[in-house]
C-alpha cells in the first residue's frame, strides 16, 4: 500500500516537473540566464505554500496515523557552501537536478542515463572520501551522519 | 495554436474576478487546469506547479512522516551494494528506503507526461545544447557524465539538492538550506553565463 502511494506521489511530482519545464534543459538555461522566470516562480510558489503547511503540521505534531512528526535537522557546515557550488555547476552543465534526471529518463532522454551514472559515482566518491572532508569542513561524524 | 486562441473567453471570465481577494489564485488555477486539458504544447502555469509540489511535500510528511529530498536516494542506491560505513550509517538505514518507490514514480511521471504529449520515444534531443555546443553523441554522454559527477558529489556534500534544501529546507527555515541554495543558484548562474559566453550562445 505505501509502496503504491509513494510511487503515485513520485509520479505526480515527476509529471509536474516534466509539464512545467523544470526538467527541460532550455528552461534551466534560461532560468540561470534570467531570460525566463518560470522556474523561479515554481520554486517560489512551492516554498510560499509549503511554509505555512509545514508550520501547521509541525504545530499539530503528529502524522495522519498519530505518530510524532520527525524532521531530521539539516546540519550546517562548510560542506553546504562547497557542495552547493559543485552542485550548481552540475545543474547548469546537465540542465538537470536529481529529480529531473529521473524524469528525463522516463521521458526517454537517453543521455540522462549518463548523468545518473555520473551522479551515482559522484555519490559513491563522497561516501568513500567522507572522512577527508569531515574535519576540515566541520561536518558531522558518519555515525551521526545526515538523515 | 487553436486551443491557445480558444482561451480568450476563459481569460475574459477570469478577469471578472481579478478584483476579488482570490482573483490571482483563480486566474492561476484556471490557467493551470486549462493547460492540463488542452495545452500540452505549453508549460504548466508556475503557480499550479508550485502548488502541486507543495501538496506532494505536505502529504509525504503528514502521511509518511518523511521530509522530501530526492538526492539522498543516490545514497540508497549505493547502499544496495556498498558496505562502506557511510552507506551503512544509522541515519540512512533508519530512513528505510522510502525513496526507491518515490524514484520509480518520478521516472513514471516523466513517461506519462511525454506519452500524453504526443507519444513516448527514446531521444537524444537536448534543446539549445544541440545548436550551442553542437557536439557529437559521445561528447553529449561525456558532458552529462561529468555534470552528473558534480551533481552526485556536490548534493551529498551539501546534504541536499533543489528539493531537500531548496524546497523543504528553506520552507522549514533551515540555515544550512538557505546557504546551500544561495550557493547552488549563484554557481549555476555563473556556470551558465560562462558556458554560453564560451560557446557563443544566447548569454554572450
Amino acid at each position: 500500500m505505501s509502496f503504491v502511494m509513494l510511487t503515485l506521489l513520485g509520479l505526480v511530482f515527476g509529471f509536474v516537473l516534466s509539464k512545467s519545464g523544470a526538467s527541460d534543459y532550455d528552461y534551466i538555461q534560461r532560468m540561470f540566464l534570467f531570460e525566463d522566470l518560470q522556474l523561479y516562480g515554481i520554486i517560489g510558489a512551492a516554498v510560499v505554500l509549503t511554509l505555512p503547511g509545514l508550520w501547521l503540521i509541525k504545530s499539530y505534531g503528529k502524522t495522519a496515523s498519530g505518530e510524532p512528526i520527525v524532521i531530521p535537522p539539516k546540519p550546517a557546515h562548510r560542506g553546504n557552501i562547497l557542495g552547493g557550488i559543485l552542485f550548481g555547476i552540475g545543474w547548469s552543465i546537465t540542465g538537470m537536478c536529481p529529480g529531473p534526471i529521473l524524469v528525463n529518463l522516463g521521458e526517454g532522454k537517453i543521455y540522462a542515463l549518463a548523468a545518473l551514472a555520473g551522479a551515482l559515482i559522484g555519490t559513491y566518491a563522497l561516501g568513500a572520501l567522507y572522512s577527508l572532508f569531515e574535519k576540515p569542513l566541520g561536518m558531522p561524524s558518519i555515525e551521526d551522519g545526515p538523515d | 495554436m487553436e486551443a491557445w486562441l480558444g482561451k480568450t473567453t476563459d481569460s475574459g471570465k477570469a478577469s471578472l474576478c481579478a478584483n476579488s481577494f482570490f482573483g490571482p489564485g483563480v486566474v492561476a488555477l484556471e490557467a493551470g487546469v486549462h493547460s492540463l486539458i488542452v495545452g500540452w504544447e505549453r508549460p504548466l502555469h508556475w503557480g499550479v506547479a508550485g502548488a502541486v509540489i507543495a501538496g506532494v511535500v505536505l502529504v509525504l510528511l503528514f502521511r509518511f512522516n518523511r521530509a522530501l529530498g530526492v538526492s539522498t536516494g543516490l545514497e540508497d542506491i549505493c547502499a544496495l551494494w556498498s558496505r562502506r560505513p557511510y552507506f551503512r550509517r544509522p541515519g540512512l538505514v533508519r530512513a528505510g528506503g522510502w525513496r526507491l518507490p518515490f524514484w520509480l514514480g518520478l521516472v513514471l511521471g516523466g513517461f506519462v507526461s511525454s506519452a500524453l504529449a504526443g507519444g513516448w520515444a527514446p531521444t537524444w534531443d537536448l534543446g539549445m545544447w544541440d545548436t550551442m555546443v553542437a557536439g557529437s553523441q559521445a561528447l553529449k554522454v561525456g558532458w552529462m557524465f561529468v555534470g552528473g559527477l558534480f551533481i552526485g558529489f556536490g548534493t551529498r556534500l551539501a546534504g541536499g539538492c533543489t528539493s531537500g534544501h531548496g524546497i523543504f529546507g528553506v520552507s522549514n527555515l533551515e540555515k544550512a538550506s538557505f546557504v546551500t541554495m544561495l550557493c547552488f543558484m549563484a554557481s549555476g548562474i555563473a556556470t551558465t553565463f560562462a558556458l554560453h559566453h564560451f560557446f557563443g550562445g544566447a548569454g554572450s
